[in-house]
């Protein structure tokens, strides 16, 4: 018993050792977050207390602590609250914002990105953060083919280039582009790791060991003590299949206006569920603190909310992605027929028809159950570049918002105007030359695009518009899709904060561009105008420039109604009320969301 | 000390136990031992369920749920005993098949964990109303009328319904389902309006416990918050 104790006692010196002992005062570089700093995004949020366990879920175990290896968020869950990078997504409104770098500066000419990193701070287990660390990072473990590293893509520069990282002193770093380009400030966000711990297991550095090794590195089996990171979290303890323990990094460089070190929680313990009814059940009983609710799950947990002290958010923030219907421009190339069809569906007025067709809030009320919004543009309302902001970022106000209102009366008139009539007295419109119309909508076997479509069929039809409406195999629906042999196909697209990440879909010569890939060979003004756009707010590092012209790119393209968009489920969340600024809590980040943001910012209310 | 005076009032119906021990604004023992309105009763038993939990061993709570003096007793030592069997964790991995059959044998945890298994299925209130209407089975209808409940409650995106029809429909309603639904419903709006006194309400479970069941049984959700106050 003695023995057993002194070897627990030996452990727990050992683990304290490993994290090292912190600052003995608020580094002078320290990143500051303006919680409730007036006139920031932060503003509404308190100012929190150190201590505590943040209690959480999460499904399935991580496969390793290596960041940059890992391919599953049960992995990166973890590895993105243990590291931070030069740039990062901020907490609150997603804008890149600085956070290993203290500040960075863009030559004239857009080619050279020089990073001033933050002196002073440390790795967790107290050794200094330095250059050397960037390029070990980006050189050694992202650049390196020997790493089977996941953001290596994210890197390539549009001639196929990568960026040329070098080092200008110990805490300044610079990336030399061949060509500008804006969305590489989301790559160079890429998290740091320890050279100093990590370069024995690379090859290329340490020929001793074999090529691969670092693919093996930070696994499972590695003594949790070996992991160092500079994030506001370590892990201290994984049980398999129950549960993870993750501490603070006393050496981490986030405080709040205070003078307080972040995170505010002292441990995050993190429960391995089998599945999201579990979850819901161990917070119902209060064993975790949030939990990201489905809709179904809303009319089991509001009725307890006031006495068991939680809140249900049901927001009407949309969350990433869109959904669209799309008419087939090139309906009939392939196989030289439709080419009346073609000419209608290339019109814009009856396109602008159908759009008045879309009853998105019947759609929100009967599919999404209240608990979606209507759509009008391609980039995804989280996102700061989203057009109904007013600026980069700002909050959405929709003043730029391109909106097609529900008028089967305005629709009908549309096509009564351009011809499409029923000319033969069978109660359904033709075609100008008096040919029948005749609509095939299809999507795939998914009940929400089902329920879309049938409600879309019936509003086609009740102005005369002859829809039929199919289920065909997903397979094949791509296949229509990439091959312009489909009618009008129902789908849906992910999305992220980037507009430039949609270049394969909105350019005319995009690989995703459906609705009218013809228009590669034979672009229109708008679209030599999209194409300009997309590549004016890639080719600028001025955010406010970029906006604009996303703002003119994101309302061109709702105004050409290639896509047409229909709706997007909120975003809905539960918590404690005890857990501090859980509230913030959006589609950007949550308490428990896999990039990790808003973690450090949440408290116990109760201490 | 403490465990062997609950031990005494659960196991002996004592009427005098060691309430000052656990600090409640209320006597909680007191009541749960001698309280004769069933909803009253309950309310304060809800409240002692942790105690039980520590304070008893899963036999004597099977004992207590099963010959408990009052309903308050045999309610918090059949939720100390359920919670120490993992609760509906321990239920919702089983098939719909077994829980409903368990259900349709009066067991109210299992028509509480097949709703939950099944609730993807009753997205919106009227698909909750509709089951309720052809529900066979007591237990199963008692558990979609507090699903449809949270849809009929405040801060729900679809089918709130205004606490005068909810007072109107937790008595009248036309069938069990559909008054557990109000019944549900209107504790929620109590509890955030936050406006009614333990006499108060104790007065109101008074006034009709036995009469209209499922308004005292509203009022029985409210007192156990106020008692957990």
């Amino acid at each position: 018993m003695r023995k057993t104790l002194i070897l627990v006692g030996l452990l727990a010196l050992y683990s304290l050792a490993a994290l090292g002992q912190g600052y003995d005062a608020m580094p002078e570089d320290a990143l500051i977050f303006p919680i409730g700093v007036e006139g920031t995004v932060y503003e509404d949020m308190e100012l929190g207390v150190r201590g505590g366990t943040l209690n959480v879920s999460n499904i399935e175990d991580p496969r390793g602590w290596n960041n940059h290896t890992a391919h599953e968020t049960s992995t990166t869950w973890f590895t993105n609250r243990m590291h931070r990078g030069l740039l990062n997504l901020d907490h609150i409104s997603g804008a890149v914002v600085i956070d290993f770098a203290k500040g960075y500066e863009i030559s004239d000419d857009g080619l050279v990105i020089t990073f001033h990193m933050r002196e002073g701070i440390k790795w967790s287990d107290g050794v200094d953060i330095t250059a050397d660390d960037v390029l070990f990072t980006y050189n050694d473990l992202i650049l390196n083919e020997d790493v089977d590293c996941n953001s290596r893509d994210g890197q390539i520069l549009p001639d196929g280039t990568f960026p040329v990282c070098e080092k200008v002193d110990d805490y300044t770093v610079t990336f030399t582009l061949s060509t500008i380009y804006r969305p590489i400030l989301n790559s160079l966000s890429f998290n740091l790791m320890p050279k100093h711990v990590l370069a024995q297991y690379v090859h290329k550095l340490n020929p001793d060991v074999p090529a691969g090794t670092f693919n093996e590195t930070w696994t499972l089996d590695t003594p949790l003590e070996e992991l160092v990171g500079n994030g506001p979290y370590i892990v201290t303890d994984y049980q398999p299949n129950v549960s993870v323990t993750m501490e603070r990094n006393p050496y981490y460089y986030g405080y709040d206006p205070a003078g307080t070190q972040l995170p505010y929680y002292d441990k995050i313990q993190t429960t391995i569920v089998a599945n999201q009814d579990v979850s819901m059940l161990k917070f119902r009983n209060g064993e975790i603190d949030v939990y990201g609710l489905r809709p179904e799950d809303i009319p089991i947990l509001l009725p307890n909310a006031g006495a068991k002290d939680y809140s249900v958010m049901i927001t009407d923030l949309a969350t990433y992605g869109t959904t669209w219907i799309m008419p087939n421009q090139d309906i009939g190339i392939p196989d030289g027929t439709n080419e009346e069809k073609r000419a209608l569906y290339r019109n814009v007025e009856f396109r602008q028809a159908i759009a008045h067709l879309l009853d998105k809030d019947t759609m929100v009320q009967n599919v999404l159950n209240g608990l979606g919004t209507a759509q009008w543009g391609p980039l995804s309302v989280p996102s700061p570049f989203y057009a109904g902001r007013d600026v980069y970022g700002g909050p959405i106000t929709e003043n730029n918002a391109v909106w097609f209102e529900y008028d089967p009366a305005l629709a009908a008139s549309k096509l009564d105007a351009l011809g499409v009539v029923d000319q033969d007295g069978d109660g359904w419109r033709d075609l100008p030359s008096g040919a029948p119309l005749t609509i095939e909508m299809n999507t795939n076997d998914n009940t929400i695009r089902i329920a879309y479509c049938l409600i879309m069929q019936d509003d086609f039809r009740a102005v005369g518009l002859n829809c039929n409406f199919q289920v065909i195999d997903f397979n094949t629906l791509v296949g229509q899709l990439f091959g312009s042999t489909g009618d009008i196909i129902m789908l849906g697209l992910t999305g992220g904060d980037e507009p430039n990440s949609g270049k394969n879909v909105y350019s005319s010569c995009g690989t995703l561009h459906a609705y009218r890939f013809s228009a590669c060979e034979d672009p229109d003004e708008i679209d030599l105008r999209i194409d300009e756009l997309l590549d004016l707010g890639a080719n600028t590092f001025d955010l406010d420039a970029a906006f604009g012209y996303y703002t003119e790119y994101q309302q061109l393209l709702a105004n050409q109604l290639g896509y047409i968009y229909l709706c997007q489920p909120t975003f809905q969340y539960t918590y404690y009320n005890k857990v501090g600024n859980a509230f913030m809590a959006s589609p950007i980040s949550t308490p428990a969301g896999n990039n990790g943001l808003l973690t450090e910012l949440c408290f116990d209310k109760t201490l | 000390m403490k465990r062997n005076g609950l031990r005494a009032l659960g196991l002996m119906s004592c009427a005098i136990v060691l309430v000052s021990l656990v600090g409640f604004a209320v006597d909680l023992y007191d009541i749960v031992a001698t309280e004769q309105v069933p909803e009253i009763s309950k309310a304060a038993g809800l409240n002692l369920i942790d105690d039980y939990i520590s304070t008893y061993t899963a036999e004597e709570l099977t004992d207590l749920a099963a010959n408990g003096a009052t309903p308050g007793i045999q309610l918090a030592a059949d939720r100390a005993l359920f919670r120490l069997n993992d609760g509906l964790l321990s239920l919702v991995g089983l098939d719909q098949d077994t829980l409903y059959a368990m259900a349709a044998a009066g067991n109210q945890d299992a028509a509480d964990a097949w709703v939950f298994n099944a609730r993807a299925n009753y997205k919106r209130p009227e698909l909750a109303e509709e089951a309720i209407a052809a529900s066979q089975v007591e237990t199963i209808e008692v558990a979609l009328g507090m699903l449809l409940g949270g849809f009929y409650g405040p801060g729900s995106p679809l089918g709130v319904k205004p606490k005068d029809e909810l007072l109107r429909l937790v008595v009248v309603g036309e069938s069990l389902g559909l008054r557990i639904a109000a019944a549900t419903a209107l504790t929620t709006y109590w509890i955030q309006e936050g406006n009614l006194s333990i006499s108060q309400v104790e007065a109101a479970i008074r006034a009709n416990s036995g009469v209209n069941p499922e308004l005292a049984l509203a009022h029985q959700g409210l007192l156990t918050y106020l008692y957990s106050q």
